[in-house]
């Protein structure tokens, strides 16, 4: 039986026996829902494809149920091909791509929840991107979203993974530590390196409150997506290059967890502080 | 935690426990009536209220009493689906006490003569929880193959159900009896592991003291 409730467990167990970090979380799945290998896989095999049917049917002329969000990846993405792009080609596209994801969510198109609806942009603005650029196989990238599902489920079941409980921290800070994670398994990292990047990406988010306008998955919601994808590439950069985390990676889930509970109601999901509460914010539906 | 509620579900947004909760809260109610919905009343309480037009909540149940998963792209056309079918649907607000923030009462009349009362409410991500059913408390998430048994509130009901589930080599996941009051309607919602045959179904719903036998294989 293969378990895992840390991210120092996982780590153990693909040391211990000398296999990938995906290759437990996989095997984790089988042994927790009767899933055969084969099943697992290609269901996750399956989310990857949703995410990539997700991001080519991107609608820059939608708009929202408030009629406020919508385009802004049309936007960047003219920005980007425009030959001025500030940020170089691989940072714009995952940029690009983070915003149309979250704009598709807000506008009732089909997502994959990672690990929620309103943090869906910034798992497969990284995945999407490294394998376009890097010529990654399909299956590299399934093996890729095996590690962020991995480091997912230990921050959901030792934090929290949900706005209402937890604040933004548990929703885009966790997409972006999954994503960290993920990416520098995709750059050859071993397990520690890639618990390493998660952590310092979960640090840079804690204390990031869910203070969504009207309510609504839009705003900040839509455009934080790219900053938390942005945030994964720094972490996995820094987690490449040898830097660790000085607070260990579960230390720092535990402290997501903390703040959360320690963060007023105000300010997790309820509309009731921070943005929601501004004077700009009363007039959004207007 | 099934590691596919971390990289997932596939769904249409915008919100996972505003419009992917509420497919499921639908979907389970539909369900539970156990034949095409003719008429529908739903009720939404505290955030479900407050939030849920921006999020397409009220569209999003009805799509899943019209059977839609959380990830059919015709949820933003339930309403008009809903109309074209001729099923009539009325809103309002539940008027709850300490009820969860995202609370829905659905009221359903079917095609036949069949009618059922179902309180659910959204737990985030997409996991939902069914609170009561006709007004008996109950407690399940509708996520693994779920059998809900009224019946009398008499002796040996419950051995019933778990031997034929035995003889079905059926594992029971948990079980959870309610009654309304000594001697009355009781009901008993067991989940399984496995699914349960359709002919074990039907047996069951011939014993003498069963008054209804619901049973859905489970959300995903």
């Amino acid at each position: 039986m293969t378990v895992y409730h840390s991210l120092q467990e996982l780590q153990d167990l693909a040391e211990d026996r000398g296999v990938a970090v995906w290759e437990i979380v996989q095997q984790a799945d089988m042994d927790a829902s009767e899933r055969t290998a084969q099943q697992s896989y290609d269901k996750m095999l399956e989310m990857y494809r949703a995410m990539k049917e997700a991001d080519a049917k991107y609608d820059g002329s939608l708009l929202s149920a408030s009629k406020k969000a919508g385009g802004d990846g049309e936007k960047l993405h003219q920005y980007n091909v425009s030959g001025r792009n500030l940020c170089g080609d691989f940072v714009g596209k995952v940029m690009e791509k983070a915003i149309k994801m979250g704009e598709s969510n807000a506008c009732m198109r089909r997502i994959v929840a990672a690990p929620t609806a309103g943090s869906c942009g910034v798992l497969p603005a990284v995945l999407l991107s490294y394998e376009e650029d890097h010529d990654a196989g399909e299956e590299q990238m399934v093996q890729a979203l095996y590690v962020a599902a991995g480091i997912g489920k230990v921050i959901a079941e030792n934090a929290s993974i949900a706005g209402a409980a937890g604040g933004c921290q548990a929703e885009i800070g966790s997409a972006s530590a999954m994503a960290a994670g993920a990416l520098a398994f995709l750059q050859g990292a071993d397990a520690q390196a890639v618990m390493h990047a998660a952590a310092l990406s979960l640090k840079n988010m804690l204390g990031l409150v869910c203070d969504p306008v009207a309510g609504l998955v839009e705003v900040p919601c839509i455009k934080r997506n790219s900053y938390g994808a942005v945030n994964a590439l720094v972490s996995a950069q820094l987690a490449l290059a040898g830097i660790q985390s000085a607070i260990a990676p579960d230390d720092v889930i535990d402290s997501m967890r903390r703040i959360g509970n320690q963060l007023p109601c105000e300010l997790k999901e309820t509309g009731k502080g921070g943005l929601a509460t501004s004077e700009s914010a009363e007039h959004y539906l207007k | 935690m099934d590691l596919f509620d971390v990289v997932g579900p596939i769904m249409v947004g915008p919100s996972s426990s505003h419009t992917a909760g509420a497919v499921r809260m639908g979907y389970v109610a539909g369900c539970l009536l156990g034949e095409p919905v003719r008429k529908a009343e739903i009720l939404l309480y505290g955030s479900f209220y407050a939030t849920g037009e921006g999020h397409g909540t009220r569209k999003a149940i009805v799509a899943g009493l019209l059977g839609m998963k959380p990830d059919d792209y015709q949820i933003a056309e339930s309403l008009t689906l809903a109309d074209q079918r001729g099923i009539e649907i009325t809103f309002g607000v539940a008027r709850l006490e300490e009820a969860h923030p995202n609370t829905a009462i659905i009221r359903l009349w079917g095609v036949g003569d069949k009618s059922i009362e179902v309180q659910a409410s959204s737990l985030g991500g997409s996991r939902i929880n069914v609170d009561k059913i006709d007004g008996i408390d109950t407690n399940f998430t509708g996520e693994c193959p779920t059998l809900i048994v009224h019946n009398l509130d008499q002796p040996g009901h419950v051995s019933e159900v778990t031997s034929m589930l035995a003889h079905e080599s059926v594992n029971i996941a948990t079980m959870q009896l309610y009654r309304s009051a000594r001697g009355q309607k009781a009901v008993m919602v067991v989940e399984c592991d496995q699914e349960i045959p359709q002919e074990a179904l039907t047996w069951l719903n011939q014993v003498e003291g069963i008054l209804k036998v619901t049973y859905f294989a489970g959300i995903s």
